[in-house]
Order: C-alpha cells, then sequence, then structure tokens
C-alpha cells in the first residue's frame, strides 16, 4: 500500500521531504478525523437539541400554564415546603424513667459476687 | 567465575552499567519516576550486565533479525538461550507494545476528544516535534533508521517508541526506552517553562465552555471507525491503532466488563513486567556506553520541547480563526504530546495557577488523548518511509 513511499538513498532532500509529507500526512490524517467526529456530533448529539426545540413549540392555549412555569413554581413550593420547620413545645422532656426492681437484674443474686472488703 | 569477568577487557562496562541500573533503580523506588517500567527497565539493565548470567544474548538479534536457527541449535560452542532472550520475543515481535495498548485504550476516556474534536489539530501539532527532531538526529550523524527511532521519543508515548525503535533500530532501544520514561517522568518539570513562555497572561486566563455530554452509542462507535479509517489510510499503524481501540471498546461497549478489567489490570502488569525486563536487558554495555547515548538523552529533551511549544503555539494560531467565548486556552496545546495524563494534568495545573476556578483537566484530555492517536499515525508513517 504504502511501498511508493519506500526510498533507497537517503540524503538530506530525501529526508527533508519525508518529513514534510509525513506532518502533513498526519495533518490530514487527524483532520479527516475532525470532519468524522464533527459529522458524529450532528448525528448522535443534535437529536436530543432538536426534540426539545420540538417541544418548545407546543402551542399553549388561553389560562394554561406552561410546562417550565409548572416546574418552577413546583420547585418554588417545595424549597418553601422544606424551609419550614414544625413547631415544638420548647419543653424539655429529659423524664428519669424509674424502673421495678426485679431479680433479673440484681447484684446481690448474680453469680460474680465482689469481694466484701472490710 | 562472574566475578573475574569485571577485570576483562569489557568488564569494566559492566560494572558502570550496573552502577547506572542502581541509579535507575533509585530513581524509580526513591523518586517514583514511572516506576512501573524504570523499576523493571533497570533490573532488567542489571541482570543482563551481570557475566556469566547468561540471561541474555545480542547475538541472537544481531543485525535487527532474530536468529530462530541459534535458539533451537544445540553446539556448544554457541549461545544458549536465555530467560530473557525468550521474553525478548515479545518486543521484536512487536507483541507488548501492542498488548500494552489494549490496556491503555481500556483505560482511556475519549469523551473529551469526541466531545471537542478540534483537539485532533492539537494532537496533530504537538507531532510536528517528532519530524524536527527526526532531522536534528540525521543533522547529528544518526542513520535515517536511527533518526526516526529518537524522533519518536517526543510522541512522549513509551510503547509506541518501542514498537517502532524493535522494528528501525533495535540496536538503540534501551539508551531509547530509558530516555523515554525518563523524560515522561519529568514532564511536569520540562513543560511548565515552555507553557508560560510561549503564553501571556491573558492567555493562560482563558476561560473553555463546558463540554457537551457524550452518548453511549458515540463512545462505541468511536472506536470503529477510528480504527478502520487510519488501519486502511495507514496499514503500518494497524497494529498499535487497531489494540488501543480494541481496548476502548472492550470499556465503552459495557457487555465484556471482565476482558476490560482483565486488559486494565493483569494482562497490563504481566506485560509491564516482560517489556521492562527485556527493554533493559537490551541496554548492554557494548550499546549503552557510546557518545550516541548521551545525544539520544540530548535529543530526547529537544523533541519533548518542541513538541509542546508545537502544541502551545498551534492552538494560539487556532485562537486566530475562533470566535470570542469559542477560544481555547493555549495551555491545553501543550498536552498533544501523549504522556495521559500527566501531560493533561500540567496544563490544568498551569492553568489555575493563574485562574484558580480555571479547570482545564478535561479540556486538556481531549489533546492528549488525541496525542496518543497522533503519536500512532506518525509511527505508522516512519514505519512506511523508513522500514
Amino acid at each position: 500500500m504504502m511501498n511508493f513511499l519506500a526510498v533507497t538513498g537517503w540524503g538530506w532532500t530525501e529526508v527533508l521531504w519525508c518529513s514534510l509529507i509525513s506532518v502533513a500526512l498526519v495533518f490530514t490524517v487527524l483532520v479527516l478525523l475532525v470532519g468524522v467526529m464533527k459529522l458524529f456530533g450532528v448525528v448522535f448529539a443534535e437529536k436530543p437539541k432538536r426534540k426539545m426545540a420540538a417541544v418548545e413549540t407546543k402551542p399553549v392555549s388561553e389560562g394554561q400554564l406552561h410546562e417550565e412555569e409548572i416546574a418552577a413554581i413546583t420547585a418554588a413550593l417545595k424549597l418553601y415546603k422544606s424551609a419550614l420547620h414544625d413547631r415544638e413545645s420548647e419543653v424539655l422532656t429529659i423524664l428519669n424513667v424509674k424502673r421495678a426492681y426485679s431479680p433479673w437484674n440484681s447484684k446481690i443474686h448474680g453469680l460474680t459476687q465482689l469481694p466484701d472488703r472490710k | 567465575m562472574g566475578f573475574a569477568a569485571f577485570f576483562s577487557e569489557m568488564g569494566w562496562g559492566n560494572l558502570v552499567m550496573i552502577l547506572i541500573a542502581f541509579f535507575l533503580l533509585y530513581l524509580a523506588i526513591k523518586k517514583e519516576y514511572e516506576p512501573m517500567l524504570m523499576m523493571t527497565i533497570a533490573f532488567g539493565m542489571l541482570l543482563t550486565n551481570l557475566p556469566g548470567a547468561g540471561l541474555f544474548h545480542e547475538e541472537l538479534f544481531a543485525g535487527g533479525q532474530v536468529h530462530w536457527d541459534l535458539f533451537g541449535a544445540h553446539d556448544p560452542n554457541l549461545p544458549h538461550p536465555g530467560l530473557l532472550d525468550y521474553l525478548y520475543l515479545g518486543v521484536k515481535l512487536g507483541i507488548y507494545p501492542c498488548l500494552i495498548f489494549v490496556g491503555v485504550g481500556a483505560m482511556t476516556d475519549f469523551g473529551p476528544l469526541i466531545a471537542n474534536p478540534k483537539s485532533f489539530l492539537l494532537g496533530a501539532a504537538a507531532q510536528i516535534g517528532i519530524f524536527a527532531t527526526f532531522l536534528a538526529a540525521f543533522a547529528m550523524g544518526f542513520t535515517p533508521e536511527q533518526a526516526g527511532s529518537i524522533g519518536i521519543i517526543g510522541g512522549a508515548d513509551g510503547p509506541t517508541a518501542i514498537f517502532l525503535t524493535s522494528k528501525l533500530a533495535p540496536e538503540l532501544l534501551g539508551p531509547i526506552a530509558v530516555a523515554a520514561y525518563s523524560y515522561m517522568a519529568l514532564v511536569p518539570v520540562i513543560q511548565p517553562p515552555i507553557m508560560r513562555a510561549l503564553t501571556t497572561k491573558k492567555e493562560r486566563m482563558i476561560k473553555m465552555s463546558t463540554l457537551r455530554q457524550v452518548s453511549k452509542k458515540e463512545r462505541i462507535i468511536f472506536p470503529i471507525v477510528i480504527a478502520s479509517i487510519i488501519s486502511l489510510l495507514l496499514p503500518d499503524a494497524a497494529p498499535l491503532i487497531g489494540c488501543l481501540m480494541l481496548g476502548n471498546l472492550m470499556k465503552e461497549c459495557g457487555v465484556v466488563d471482565r476482558l476490560s478489567k482483565t486488559v486494565q489490570n493483569e494482562l497490563m502488569n504481566i506485560v509491564v513486567i516482560f517489556l521492562g525486563l527485556t527493554v533493559g536487558a537490551t541496554a548492554t554495555a557494548n550499546t549503552f556506553l557510546s557518545p550516541a547515548t548521551l545525544k539520544i538523552m540530548i535529543m530526547g529533551v529537544v523533541a519533548f520541547g518542541v513538541a509542546s511549544a508545537c502544541g502551545v503555539l498551534f492552538a494560539k494560531l487556532m485562537n486566530c480563526f475562533l470566535k470570542e467565548g469559542n477560544k481555547i486556552n493555549p495551555l491545553i496545546g501543550s498536552a498533544g504530546v501523549s504522556a495521559v495524563p500527566m501531560a493533561a494534568r500540567v496544563s490544568q495545573k498551569v492553568g489555575q495557577e493563574e485562574n484558580p476556578s480555571n479547570f482545564l483537566l478535561m479540556h486538556a484530555m481531549g489533546p492528549n488523548v488525541a496525542g496518543v492517536v497522533g503519536s500512532a499515525v506518525a509511527a505508522g508513517l516512519l514505519l512506511s518511509f523508513l522500514g
């Protein structure tokens, strides 16, 4: 395929030409890829935009709210509601809990009684 | 005995090479300069220069050819192939760099490049450094094949440099691999002064618009299209580009997660070990201790510098044709040399020094991955001309 590029005797002329052609070819190949990728963008990335544009042009009858307006109002309400707090009594409710005596947790009836130090 | 060989005619050379291997081990372990490859390269260098170990024999690959007859010879007068001789076949036959490219492809996100195809141009501009260095190396007395292999250091892409050098100038594989990986580790040191010198403060502060979302379809079709186009145009670049895009397709298609994880981790790690060891093994005293190595080290810096400068300057040139608001920050041009993702990080860092609210990383990843494609294309062209 690229055998036509093969050079037999290498002097300054050949080396210079080789460099210039190579730089030109690197740019050509990569510019070609830029074109291909731009085409990619048009084919794959533009579609959602078109869909959005179609939605935007949907007619809105008189007295009816636009979808974006509804979204904005809903978001504002959500923010307002989340900013509100429940009103509390402001009375501390830490109560002293008294448990009835039970032998099940009694130290006296425990198996590991501490030594009686006197 | 091995020790006695140090006092023979070329014994001092082995000793010097072992000291260089120690120095590279220090850089890899202590300074963490591309440790994954630098450590294995340095250890390969150490093993090959231990007299009497017989792990690697240059004569099996003399003249750039694999002497298959010597591999199977039972003559006691002929060298008996060592472990590294067998492993080196993977480099010589161009297998390891391509396998690494499969892993690189699976780890690369081409999204920023797909979202901003102009990045391809910055990737192309940075490749001018390769050909400028090719001319400079030829002027310094290297053969065209050697000059091409030295020039590819400017592509800042290790596997590509190894792939091309193993085909064109295998005798320079050791010094070129060491130069390429050393300078890749030094990208944060080499690039910023060049970037600052070639741009104004105002240019460095340019904010770029947010990249568009890239659909899954685009991500899947991209590797298939790129591999097909480049392989048809440049068959010599097909092994590298084909493997790169295969890895990327594995990642993006989402149906072969096991394969994708394997090539990103296990396969990549295994091949890195083999590649590093065997490339290091080629750095014998005979080939490494010559004035050519010093010249290659100098030309390597030139290649990196020119490539970075060309990227930045081309970005400035592009800005002359772009509308206000669509202008690109020239700092991302330097990321056109591959060195993924280090070069992109450098663009981000230098950009944030001027404007802390500027985030260039994703924009720089576009030219960065375009540079990988560009350097593979440049390698394919050099192979077409000189191979």
